[in-house]
């Protein structure tokens, strides 16, 4: 039975005006530490969220029972939610039938890969590991999500994805890598343990610095675990209209240097394509930043009318577990520069310091887009325009607008970096982003040295 | 559902696996949220499937499936099996002894959460929500929840136990702005507000209406504060910061899976070492910590861990010194100490996990007016804001929502976006004191996130305020 299937069924138990998304997964994760698999995880589900409206009253319930009887008991739970529910003179009402683009982002051969394959994958992980250990996984998946409702909506995407991780850690010594993508052959696993082990044999013997505003290169991986947490606050319509987000009040404002163009892009193979959101809406191209100026936010239907200024949905509305955010960009997209590697960005630098991954970041001021974090996996030293010695993980406190105001260049080349840590329903998404090279990088303290 | 389990560990031993459990969990899951005086979620979300966890040849293998049914149970068990002989690596693992144990579990509760209607619960939020209200306040958010989690555990070893627990817990945030300043304010804590494992008793304890007036006024009062200047100064943290501090700086570098390097992948390791059991000083004398699963309305509260496991109260630092560890069977017999107690699931779909279950800083002596009284220049910090710490869970980042300068023992202005970073065992060498039992209170926070796939814990921490002497606050960007 298809996603679609089952929101049907749901939609149909509902009887009245109501919307059912169904989210199916089945998926695979063979974890490894020290090189050898020790959590192997097997998941099949399939998840139906039913809003039932009652006029303008709007009651939700979700559930994995999906024979006649779990639907029944779900749509009683939705209904009583529905008539406990004050009226919103704000609900802007179920979406309207579509029919949206095929977005792509669907493998066979990946949606084929079973248990013995994920683990095969794993396997020629750590098999190309050295003599440093590697700690990671590969896991595959196909998740399927549809959305159905009783204005005669009916839509549904089919989803493949897979990412090999490896983080190669030894006594004072370590390096990451990750590859994603929606078909598992782009991908080679030995090849990330490769470029994690090398990155972390260049790790031993990590110097200090001292806190302080340093010219610096991104990786990708860094830069896009930047923006992805910059975007939660300042990317989408409910932080512009709460007054969180950086671009309130900043929209049409040079806000960072012209070389920085940020979009959202749904349609783009490179990405993890996505062809609508959560109601059910085509997923438009958002462009939010233009050579340095601020153009604009994701929307919603919700945030949409509650903002009456004419906005409409550019179909972000995300997961019910997620809606906290409003609506986000799913498929974050930097334009790439003209740097040939990061090499020829280190150049640019000068004297800086190199940043391969970042740790455990947290929002200080969302108002300024201020995030701090620690440096991980692979910090060095840039020194006469060369990556040389490596120091030990850094902690940082950036404003993310202020660090891209003055940008010494970006890489032709971009990358896709997982944004999903598998928490709850599996939707996969990510950032495509080139590495970069910034005037500012705010050092604020010293950590541990590399490794375990 | 107890049938379902025992026919898994029947398939999964045929199947050749020399260990293999069973869990059968059936979760319900309430939300109201109400946002600027208009419900913005109400969800009612039900889940329930069957995990199985086996060892073949020593390699761990775990499936699961939504069906709870004949064929549900064998599916996941021999999936499971599949995974295990698949697993590349050198495997040889062995499990701590335990008695296995049959037994039942329920949480107290006074009032069942389920049977307060919806609409009184709207009603609740909405009240709160409108006495939120006041200048410069542009976001009310109030949230009530509520979880019943059914589970039975069966293994090959002849455990069997079933619980049932249950959980209420609620919280509202204000937000504030003015001339590009923009500040949030919390009751009674910051992190989807605070959970206990215990009736709708506790949701009314918290008197959300009644607090809410002071929440509003600090928040519009933040925006008009002066922002925490930076230095070396003296720290008052509150309990609800201390809690914080404790799950990030001695919950998790605790976890022994992390000690081995289990989760270098993603949360990190420790800067903790096996040898460092018995001998390695974490903090000073005022510093007493405890693993309890046995806390009354904890949200790691349990009779039973999901390897069946009985619950034990266990000391992790005692006077300063580290004595104890988080540990799983698995771990356990690695390091020769203990019998685990500690392994959670985030229901039937995840495979069990070392987690933190309840984990206490020990009261001291005093009030939170004492610890001031000791402060001749200083900062009083209150309620998480921001937290971020690195791999090994040595440098630590804090923020507070709202702070005041300590002057002579006396709280004076008012500061806002304070700041706090330190190295763990320096800064908890630094504490000199620890607030009484009266100031201790249980926060219960339901975010801790770990693993790959991403599990989410439910934890509590018993607190008290601290003081800290010479500690770096004010980082700037």
């Amino acid at each position: 039975m298809s996603a679609l299937d089952v929101a049907r069924l749901a939609l149909e138990a509902a009887g009245g005006e109501a919307e059912a998304v169904a989210h199916s997964e089945r998926s695979g994760l063979a974890r490894f530490a020290g090189s050898e698999v020790h959590q192997p995880t097997l998941i099949e589900n399939v998840v139906v969220t039913l809003r039932v409206v009652r006029g303008n009253r709007v009651g939700v319930a979700t559930t994995n029972k999906v024979g006649d009887e779990g639907l029944a008991e779900l749509v009683g739970r939705a209904a009583t939610a529905a008539e406990s529910a004050p009226p919103d003179e704000s609900f802007p009402g179920l979406a309207p039938p579509t029919r949206p683009p095929d977005a792509g982002g669907y493998d066979e051969a990946t949606a084929a890969l079973g248990p013995d394959e994920q683990a095969r994958l794993a396997a020629a992980a750590i098999d190309a590991a050295g003599e440093i250990p590697v700690y990671g996984f590969f896991t595959s998946a196909v998740s399927e999500l549809s959305v159905a409702s009783s204005t005669g909506l009916g839509v549904e995407q089919r989803m493949t994805d897979a990412t090999a991780l490896v983080v190669a850690a030894g006594e004072g010594c370590s390096g990451y890598a990750e590859r994603t993508a929606w078909r598992a052959e782009d991908i080679d696993p030995g090849a990330v343990t490769r470029e994690a082990s090398e990155k972390a044999e260049r790790t031993r013997g990590a110097a200090t610095v001292d806190p302080g505003v340093y010219a610096a290169v991104l990786e990708p991986y860094a830069f896009a675990d930047l923006l992805d947490y910059f975007s939660h606050d300042s990317l989408g319509a409910l932080g512009v209209l709460e007054k969180r987000s950086y671009l309130s009040g900043r929209l049409g404002d040079a806000v960072v240097d012209e070389k920085i163009t940020i979009r959202d892009d749904p349609v783009d193979t490179h990405g993890l394509p996505k062809a609508f959101d959560f109601e059910g809406t085509p997923k438009q191209p958002v462009t939010l930043v233009e050579h340095g100026v601020a153009r604009g936010v994701v929307w919603d239907r919700t945030t949409a009318a509650r903002a009456q200024n004419g906005a409409t949905t550019t179909g972000h509305a995300g997961p019910v577990e997620s809606r906290d955010w409003g609506p986000l960009p799913y498929c974050l997209s930097v334009a790439p520069g003209d740097a040939e590697s990061v090499d020829e960005l280190a150049e640019r630098v000068g004297d800086g310091i190199y940043i391969t991954r970042l740790h455990y970041l947290g929002v200080i001021d969302p108002r300024e887009g201020v995030v701090t974090g620690m440096t991980r996996d692979g910090t060095f030293r840039i020194r006469d325009g060369k990556i040389a010695e490596p120091l030990v993980n850094l902690r940082f406190t950036v404003s993310v607008p202020d660090m891209l105001r003055d940008v010494y260049g970006l890489t032709r080349a971009a990358s896709l970096v997982n944004s999903q840590n598998f928490y709850g329903e599996r939707y996969p998404y990510g950032v495509l982003a080139p590495a970069l090279a910034t005037a500012r990088f705010n050092i604020t303290g010293v950590g541990s040295t590399p490794g375990i | 559902m107890r049938e379902l389990c025992a026919t898994a560990i029947d398939v999964a031993t045929a199947a050749g696996a020399e260990y293999a459990d069973a869990r059968v969990v059936v979760k319900r899951d309430q939300l109201v949220a109400t946002k600027n005086g208009r419900v913005d979620r109400m969800t009612d979300s039900e889940s329930e499937g069957i995990g199985v966890r086996v060892l073949v040849n020593g390699a761990w293998g775990f499936a699961c499936d939504r069906r709870l049914t004949d064929e549900g149970a064998r599916n996941a068990a021999q999936r499971a099996c599949t995974f295990a002989r698949a697993a590349a690596g050198r495997h040889s693992r062995a499990l701590a002894p335990v008695e296995a144990r049959q037994g039942r579990h329920e949480s107290a509760v006074e009032r069942d959460p389920f049977a307060v209607s919806l609409a009184d619960k709207v009603d609740l939020c909405l009240r709160a929500d409108a006495a939120l209200e006041g200048g410069d306040v542009i976001v009310r958010q109030v949230m009530v929840r509520a979880r019943r989690e059914h589970k039975i555990l069966l293994s090959s070893e002849g455990t069997d136990v079933e619980q049932i627990l249950t959980e209420s817990g609620a919280g509202m945030d204000c937000a504030a702005a003015r001339d590009g300043v923009f500040q949030l304010r919390s009751y009674p804590s910051a992190h989807v507000g605070s959970s206990s494992q215990a009736g709708w008793e506790y949701v009314d304890g918290l008197r959300l209406a009644d607090e809410a007036p002071r929440v509003a006024e600090q928040a519009a009062a933040l925006v008009r504060a002066d922002p925490c200047p930076s230095g070396i100064t003296d720290v008052v943290l509150d309990a609800d910061q201390v809690a914080l501090q404790v799950h990030e700086s001695v919950g998790h570098p605790t976890e022994l899976d992390r000690v081995y390097g289990t989760e270098a992948s993603y949360a990190g390791t420790s800067f903790l070492k096996p040898g460092d059991l018995g001998s390695l000083k974490y903090g000073s004398e005022h510093m007493n910590i405890t693993a309890d699963p046995t806390t009354p309305s904890g949200l790691g509260s349990f009779a039973f861990d999901d390897e069946g496991v009985p619950a034990k109260r266990t000391p992790v630092v005692e006077r300063g010194c580290l004595t104890g560890f988080l540990t799983s069977r698995e771990t356990a017999a690695r390091i020769g100490a203990g019998g685990g107690g500690s392994m959670r699931a985030d229901g039937w779909n995840r495979m069990p996990l070392v987690r933190m279950t309840n984990l206490h800083i020990e009261p001291g002596e005093g009030t939170l007016d004492d610890l001031l009284a000791g402060v001749d220049d200083g900062i009083y910090m209150e309620t998480n804001r921001s937290w971020s710490i690195d791999d090994k869970r040595l440098n630590f980042q804090f923020g507070t929502q709202i702070a005041w300068e300590i002057k002579h023992g006396k709280l004076g202005r008012m500061l806002r976006d304070a700041t706090y970073t330190g190295i763990t065992p320096e800064f908890w060498g630094s504490l000199d004191a620890v607030a009484g039992r009266d100031a201790w209170q249980l926060y219960g926070l339901t975010n801790c996130g770990k693993g790959q796939p991403g599990q989410s814990a439910h934890v509590s921490h018993g607190a008290a305020p601290a003081r800290f002497r010479k500690v770096q606050v004010g980082v700037k960007s």
